[in-house]
């Protein structure tokens, strides 16, 4: 099996591009370098400013800012939102890759609104969806009240403010988009290839780990990318469900925008938030198209 | 093929953005203020009588408003900052004075809510609303009487405490029990705040500025440290939940109407004011919002229910007091806040 | 490409894969009502009499009369499927014609374009917010749905993009090749052959940009002017004085609408094949 594999990079019968390769290109790259790179030209300008007492930035030249960001309690946050991240992610492959894979071996006509079925709990608004998950977890909420009256426990369980409720609303806020892209890898599979390897003697389980998952693997790796990454940043669930106790990396930032009022700290802190994340990335990609 | 639909998708974009553009004509006033803050039925009432049409553009917190005002982009012709940022934005000259010979029911204001520390002179702004920080106790839990922020935070009362996400105020409350004034925010008192502050964040069960009341009315905490406002809407909504200012002090807020530098229809923003001021329609923003309304003449048309609310008129008659303008201070809390969470 | 599902092979399955498929379905079940569960609630809750909707006081249909009223929530609701249909048509061009182009061609910058697109994921909203706002008022953009469109997108097309691109992966180059020596220019290839087989992919990307965009709160903030506010701005406002539940009626009956609409437009597709 391979490494985590950027899906793209190994296709051997890329070519070089010709005209019509970079003209086609070319919208997408003037995308990037309008809406992503000078952005991030700007914040790492600012990165290096100071700030005036109502927390306008004033250019001039100072390290202050990176000097504070690798303070202890900094690293702490970031490793605790990656670790929330990361079981989540955890958790939505084991949670949605059979839902996936089941809504892509439905017929045609079933799978397109089984996955928009998916989607659509999500379409509304995501304050009024957490206030219902409130319902459920509070104290003398649904769950508890279920829980009591089937005589499971006799005091309501205090779910509500804890991690656990942090990990609930997160793979339910991310789940769809772990199923989605494995579905759209699953889909193309042929019920045929499972059955001969079905024939050839391979069990169920054989089946699954030598022939499902491999063919599947670019499905997972895309939605591993597409939870794990955003959910790194996420904080309005950790605020909501898990009462603000901790801070999430995402807090921090957007706390030196809004009310410390140090826009060049908050600059400093993204441009290492989203450097690790480059380089980090960077390396998972060459070594995938190295593998190979 | 792709190419046509990226510029037809173009092509559309500015469409709508010009055609956006073109309608703004000088019958607008351009407003930024408080989401939830303006109920429609005053927008609609002016716009009636004065043929202004009112873009009223929202915001969630006041650093978010300084964030968006700060760097541009649209010409606000009226914002509604609280007190501190306003008298940030009087320092840093961005407010315009006010002309008073076009704000005839200025007189309709209570005295109190005049002159304070953010606007000395009352050159810039007007009070919009106001309302305090204080304790909130669901009486049918907690039997022991709660009338300051020490009996709050005391250990028995473990995961049963709500509080405002919101640094300054917890370091308000904590310079309160050590006797200083609540401005007084400096690198000595925020050392001496910290092992208090440290014990409290253990007994708080969640932090929450948006809507502190839900998890009280939930019942999923008993006691809270909340803004007026929201201790007012559980008072409306069950009479057990009762409002206490702390007897150690009390801060109180205002939300002010103030005209920024770069406005670009003045007169419509004193219209708009002056249209506030007016008695009834004072009163409708009182009936959907109970904070505490500096107009006296509106004060008038409340009803004796509204009046009776502890939390939108506090029987209490000693002076409050108002947050100054940090500076740079505010980062230190950030700081010291985020450091105390962290070690949870 | 094979043909998606054989429909003689799906009737023979041996015992064990009949097994597992009935697991897999039963999971499938239980997963959806976890999807579900609170969607349920929000439904029970928009009966509720109680304005600040925290706790249940007593049935009413009221609030359904009234969402229709409200011109301001009506309006966000309206600002909030303008600008989400609109990324979503952008996002998923370009995210397809991007994930293709990737593929097909070995760019010099392949790997740093790679990594580009997956920046605006990583980007801390507000940061991503400020600095497009910035950039809008160097350039004397106005404010308004352009700007707001034009930040959903750059955050939203890396999910299409992701989603096509897992799909490509072991696509079968012959598929194009075929097309070309039949005579077909490279355009006309992607289109009538690449872009069938990527369907369920752009359906997938598609849908999460979507649900994204409708979603978005602090880009949204830092780029829109009053005509352009979506609906998560109103209503993370409304949550000081109380989420009353006319917002969950109006979830009730968006989900209500897309659902029927779905049924309705498989009806139209089943009465034309008649």
């Amino acid at each position: 099996m391979q490494a985590l594999a950027i899906p793209d990079a190994e296709n051997l019968h890329a070519r070089r591009p010709r005209l019509w390769g970079w003209v086609l290109l070319a919208p997408l790259v003037a995308w990037l370098v309008a809406f992503v790179v000078v952005p991030m030209v700007i914040l790492f300008g600012y990165s290096f400013c100071t700030r005036d007492d109502l927390g306008r930035v004033v250019f001039s030249f100072t390290l202050e800012n990176y000097g504070r960001v690798f303070d202890p309690i900094y690293l702490r946050i970031l490793g605790r939102s990656i670790g929330f991240a990361a079981v989540t992610t955890v958790l939505c492959v084991a949670i949605g890759y059979p839902v996936a894979w089941y809504i892509a071996r439905q017929p045609e006509r079933i799978r397109d609104k089984l996955l928009l079925l998916v989607m659509i709990p999500f379409w509304t608004s995501f304050l009024i969806r957490t206030y219902a998950w409130i319902a459920i977890l509070k104290n003398e909420g649904l769950l508890n009240g279920m829980l009591q009256y089937v005589g499971l426990i006799s005091a309501p369980l205090p779910l509500l403010y804890t991690p656990a409720a942090v990990l609930i609303g997160l793979v339910y806020a991310y789940l769809p988009f772990m199923i989605l892209p494995i579905y759209g890898s699953a889909e193309k599979l042929d019920n045929a290839l499972v059955e001969a390897a079905h024939d050839l003697g391979a069990g169920p389980m054989r089946a699954f780990s030598e022939v499902i998952i491999p063919l599947t693997w670019p499905g997972i790796t895309a939605g591993m990318l597409l939870v794990f990454v955003p959910a790194i940043g996420m904080f309005a669930i950790t605020d909501l469900m898990g009462g603000a106790q901790v801070p999430m990396i995402g807090n921090v930032i957007q706390n030196q925008f809004f009310r410390a009022r140090n826009a060049p700290f908050g600059a400093a802190l993204g441009v290492v938030f989203t450097l690790m994340f480059v380089l980090a990335y960077a390396l998972v990609h060459r070594r995938a198209s190295r593998t190979r | 093929m792709s190419t046509r639909i990226v510029r037809s998708l173009v092509g559309a974009f500015l469409a709508l953005t010009f055609s956006l553009a073109a309608s703004a004509a000088s019958k607008e006033l351009n407003l930024f203020a408080w989401s939830e803050y303006v109920p429609q039925s005053v927008l609609d009432g002016f716009t009636k009588s004065t043929g202004i049409k009112v873009n009223y553009e929202t915001f969630a917190s006041g650093e978010e408003m300084l964030a968006k005002l700060l760097a541009g982009g649209t010409a606000y012709d009226l914002i509604q900052p609280p007190d501190y940022i306003a008298e940030a934005l009087i320092k840093n000259k961005l407010l315009v004075p006010l002309d008073y010979k076009k704000l005839p029911r200025f007189k309709n204001l209570l005295p109190a809510f005049l002159k304070m520390p953010h606007d000395p002179e009352q050159k810039y702004t007007i009070p919009y609303m106001a309302s305090t920080v204080g304790i909130v106790v669901n009486s049918e839990r907690v039997k022991e009487p709660v009338t300051g922020i020490k009996d709050l935070f005391s250990p028995k009362y473990k995961g049963r405490i709500v509080t405002v996400d919101d640094g300054r105020e917890l370091v308000t409350a904590a310079l309160y029990v050590l006797g200083y004034p609540l401005n007084d925010i400096n690198a000595k008192n925020l050392k001496e705040a910290r092992p208090l502050l440290a014990q409290w964040i253990k007994l708080i069960k969640l932090f929450d500025s948006d809507s502190p009341k839900t998890a009280l009315l939930n019942g999923d905490v008993d006691l809270g440290y909340v803004w007026g406002g929201e201790a007012a809407l559980l008072w409306n909504e069950n009479k057990k939940f009762i409002y206490v200012l702390p007897k150690e002090g009390a801060h109180q807020f205002v939300d002010v109407l103030a005209v920024p530098k770069g406005a670009k229809n003045s007169d419509a923003a004193h219209a708009f004011i002056d249209y506030l001021l007016r008695p009834e329609v004072s009163k409708i923003i009182s009936d959907e919002f109970p904070y505490t309304n500096p107009n006296g003449e509106a004060r008038k048309l409340l009803s004796p229910e509204q009046l009776a609310n502890p939390a939108s008129y506090p029987k209490d008659t000693r002076k409050l007091d108002t947050f100054r303008h940090l500076g740079d201070s505010g980062a230190m809390i950030d700081e010291l806040i985020t450091d105390l969470k962290n070690a949870k | 490409m094979p043909t998606p599902v054989s429909s003689s092979s799906r009737f023979q399955l041996p015992s064990g894969l009949k097994l597992m498929n009935a697991a897999l379905g039963g999971w499938t079940v239980l997963v959806f009502a976890f999807l579900y569960l609170p969607i349920a609630v929000l439904v029970i809750y928009s009966f509720n009499t109680s304005r600040l909707n925290i706790v249940w006081e007593g049935f009413t249909f009221d609030w359904y009369a009234r969402v229709w009223q409200d011109t301001r929530l009506m309006r966000a609701l309206q600002n909030s499927l303008i600008v989400a249909t609109v990324t979503t048509t952008a996002s998923v061009v370009i995210g397809t014609v991007g994930a293709w182009l990737l593929h097909r061609y070995r760019y010099r910058f392949s790997h740093a374009i790679q990594t580009l697109i997956a920046v605006p994921m990583i980007m801390p909203e507000i940061v991503m917010g400020i600095s497009l706002l910035i950039f809008f008022t160097t350039l004397s953009v106005e404010l308004g749905f352009f700007t707001v469109i034009v930040a959903h997108t750059t955050f939203c097309f890396p999910f299409v993009l992701v989603a096509v691109q897992a799909r490509l992966h072991g696509l079968d180059p012959s598929l194009e090749e075929a097309a070309l020596d039949l005579g077909a220019t490279p355009i006309r290839a992607f289109w009538l052959v690449i872009v069938p087989c990527l369907k369920p992919a752009i359906l997938s990307g598609g849908l999460m940009a979507f649900t994204l965009s409708m979603d978005e709160l602090i880009v949204t903030f830092f780029t829109s002017s009053a005509q352009s506010a979506t609906l998560p701005l109103l209503v993370f406002g409304m949550a000081k004085v109380g989420l009353n539940p006319m917002l969950n009626a109006l979830s009730a009956l968006f989900i209500l609408a897309t659902v029927a609409f779905v049924l309705f437009t498989e009806h139209l597709r089943r009465m034309s094949r008649r």
